[in-house]
């Protein structure tokens, strides 16, 4: 069975600029969230958008224990994550709006197909799932080169239930891998609650424990207990003792898609979720309280955050589209290996 | 030159490129301790050892996929599955992933991905151990499609296979695998995209690929007493193919029939035929013939297992009826 981690974490433990590199983190990503669904309602963005508004902690929380030469696999509200690996925003904007500055030169990317080799990023499939066994490949990489990098895999309850989950814990277990595999818990899997969808004696971290794995089961907007679990976990990796499973239960606070009204939801329950366990309003009051850090504090990154936003935003817009021939570029790489 | 045989030709290949590259991995199902399902991998793990060559669980999903998470992460990894047909079980890996991943996320990975994928009816291993499922991958994008048919080209065309950055699927025929042939004693490799005449012939072109190129080459024999002298390519790799070889050996017969062990419907001769419609119809003296297997599943009989693919007799009566024109 994983362990079911509480932990009351006093943030007087941690240095205000580390404190508010993590608030950063996650309010960089909701206004990122927020503007481009702005974006998406002025007809500026290509294809679908699945919003991470309210996962915000899993990635700020992971990815600061990360180098820049980790990997990682996000997942389908990946934007969280790739940021807080350090994907450039106007990359990503340039991505979604199909402009030449964005990681894919033009030929698109929205959450999925956004890949930034020199922090590490991967990239991600459309088809869900595929995540688990590209990890598995990228941690066996990391034994043969004898580094020691670490591969963080993010999946949703909805993912967690693809064949290759199964084909990916047990190449990790089996071999002793370097992967953290996170969990984000939002409950729904597009329309289906997770216990509609997986058959379960309590979490879906208990499965780890059959791969030999040991897993953890965390309130996924703690962003501090999010950092701590995922810093043990990635440590224990980068240092010979393998992989590890971290199921974060959070909750998605808009539909699956830009669109989807989400009427399989209790309103009741998204309300509670965005009134009493927001990852951002809690971790700011906590910090208040603690005497951490104040207002001014917060505004000043709030105030900093938006303008690299709108100037992401404005550089993505001046990058040109690509010629239509873009697409008949690339499809084989020219030499050998 | 030395005489060897098409697994050993393979078995050399192997050798001698992960000796070449220090990245290369080789894993798969029992291919270590075992070595493979047709010995192929003889003598990999003493040389290379357990980290580079390796047995993994019988799961292809997650051998194709971790195929391209080594690559996404620097290695050069080879495997295989212990039959072609199970190519199924790892579909979205291949078809949607390992193809198009380069393309998808903006051409900034190398993918330099080995499958070797055994096809063939032998021995009565049945509908699901005998198939041939190479026009399934030359329809998808961003993969490379061999399909090697004697030792010689086996052991150069691999070799190119495991140095390209792209992904490459590698169909070897079972049949052939105790073959023997002539490999030079030096160092060679064979560039994709380059068909080979296999036989000079002036009156019609057989198109044959993998053991169908025997089939084409014993037929051409036979034929030839009557008086019909076949030219008999083999475009040796179908992504990329060439296309020039073959079209220049067809605009001199003017008449052609496709030979393979593809079921005929949909099968990579339907593709060949298409081109040549297309880019040589006013060269054509007679229509395109295909001679394919039959399109029903493969029975597990050995009997009516024979009846299923194409022979010597099925592709000289297609050839004689071209000759008609």
């Amino acid at each position: 069975m994983a362990e079911v981690v509480k932990r009351d974490i006093d943030p007087a433990r941690y240095d205000k600029d580390f404190l508010l590199r993590l608030y950063r983190e996650m309010v960089k990503q909701r206004a990122f969230d927020e503007n481009l669904i702005r974006l998406l309602h002025e007809g500026k963005v290509s294809g679908f958008y699945h919003s991470g508004i309210g996962q915000e902690a899993t990635g700020a929380g992971t990815c600061a224990s990360l180098r820049d030469d980790d990997y990682i696999l996000y997942d389908h509200r990946g934007c969280n994550q790739m940021i807080a690996k350090g994907v450039p925003l106007d990359k990503i904007y340039g991505d979604f709006m199909g402009r030449l500055c964005g990681t894919t030169c033009g030929l698109g990317a929205g959450i999925v197909h956004v890949a930034y080799p020199e922090k590490g990023v991967l990239g991600q499939s459309g088809t869900l799932g595929a995540c688990f066994v590209i990890a598995a490949g990228a941690g066996y990489a990391v034994k043969v080169k004898k580094t020691d990098q670490v591969c963080v895999c993010y999946f949703g309850d909805g993912t967690a239930a693809r064949e290759t989950f199964h084909g990916g814990m047990n190449w990790a277990g089996l071999y002793n891998l370097p992967i953290v595999f996170y969990c984000e818990n939002n409950e729904y899997g597009i329309s289906t609650h997770y216990t509609k969808a997986h058959a379960l004696k309590n979490n879906i971290a208990d499965r780890a424990d059959g791969y030999g794995i040991p897993g953890y089961v965390i309130d996924g907007n703690d962003v501090l207990l999010v950092y701590e679990v995922a810093k043990e976990a990635i440590e224990r990796a980068r240092s010979g003792g393998g992989p590890s499973f971290i199921e974060g239960k959070t909750f998605r606070y808009r539909g699956h898609f830009e669109g989807d009204p989400a009427l399989y939801r209790d309103q009741a329950v998204v309300e509670e979720w965005m009134e009493k366990r927001d990852a951002i309003k809690n971790y700011r009051a906590r910090l208040i309280a603690a005497g951490a850090a104040a207002e001014e504090d917060f505004a000043a990154v709030d105030a900093e955050v938006e303008k690299e936003i709108l100037d992401a935003i404005a550089a993505a817009e001046a990058s040109p589209m690509p010629e239509c021939t873009r697409i008949y570029e690339g499809l084989f790489v020219e030499g050998v290996v | 030159m030395k005489t060897i045989s098409y697994m050993q030709a393979i078995n050399e290949a192997l050798l001698e490129e992960m000796e070449r590259d220090g990245s290369s991995v080789y894993f798969g199902e029992d291919v270590a301790t075992m070595s493979g399902a047709f010995g192929a991998t003889a003598g990999l793990l003493d040389r290379f050892g357990p980290d580079r060559v390796f047995d993994t669980p019988i799961a292809e999903a997650t051998i194709a996929g971790a195929a391209l998470g080594m690559a996404l992460a620097g290695l050069t990894p080879i495997t295989e599955f212990s039959f072609a047909d199970f190519v199924g079980i790892a579909f979205d890996e291949i078809y949607n992933k390992l193809g198009k991943w380069n393309w998808m996320h903006g051409c900034c990975f190398k993918i330099p991905v080995t499958i070797r994928l055994p096809v063939g009816v032998m021995a009565g291993a049945g509908p699901e151990h005998s198939q041939s499922p190479q026009a399934l991958f030359m329809h998808s994008q961003g993969l490379k499609v061999v399909v090697p048919s004697n030792a010689y080209d086996a052991k150069g065309l691999l070799k190119t296979a495991i140095r390209d950055p792209n992904p490459v699927l590698y169909f070897e025929h079972k049949v052939l695998y105790g073959m023997p042939g002539e490999v030079p004693e030096e160092e060679y490799t064979i560039p994709f995209g380059q068909a080979e005449v296999k036989r000079e012939g002036s009156d019609v072109t057989i198109i044959a690929t993998s053991l169908q190129v025997h089939t084409a080459l014993a037929a051409a024999g036979m034929l030839a007493g009557e008086g019909i002298e076949a030219e008999v390519i083999d475009p040796r790799t179908l992504i990329p193919l060439d296309k020039e070889t073959i079209l220049a050996s067809v605009r001199k017969t003017g008449r052609v029939v496709i030979t393979h062990e593809e079921q005929k419907t949909g099968g990579t001769g339907a593709e060949l035929a298409a081109i040549l419609a297309e880019e040589a119809f006013f060269d054509l003296a007679a229509p395109i013939k295909r001679v394919g297997s039959a399109d029903t599943p493969i029975p597990q009989s050995i009997f009516l297992e024979q009846e299923f693919k194409p022979n010597e007799e099925k592709l000289m009566s297609a050839v004689r009826e071209v000759m008609q024109y």
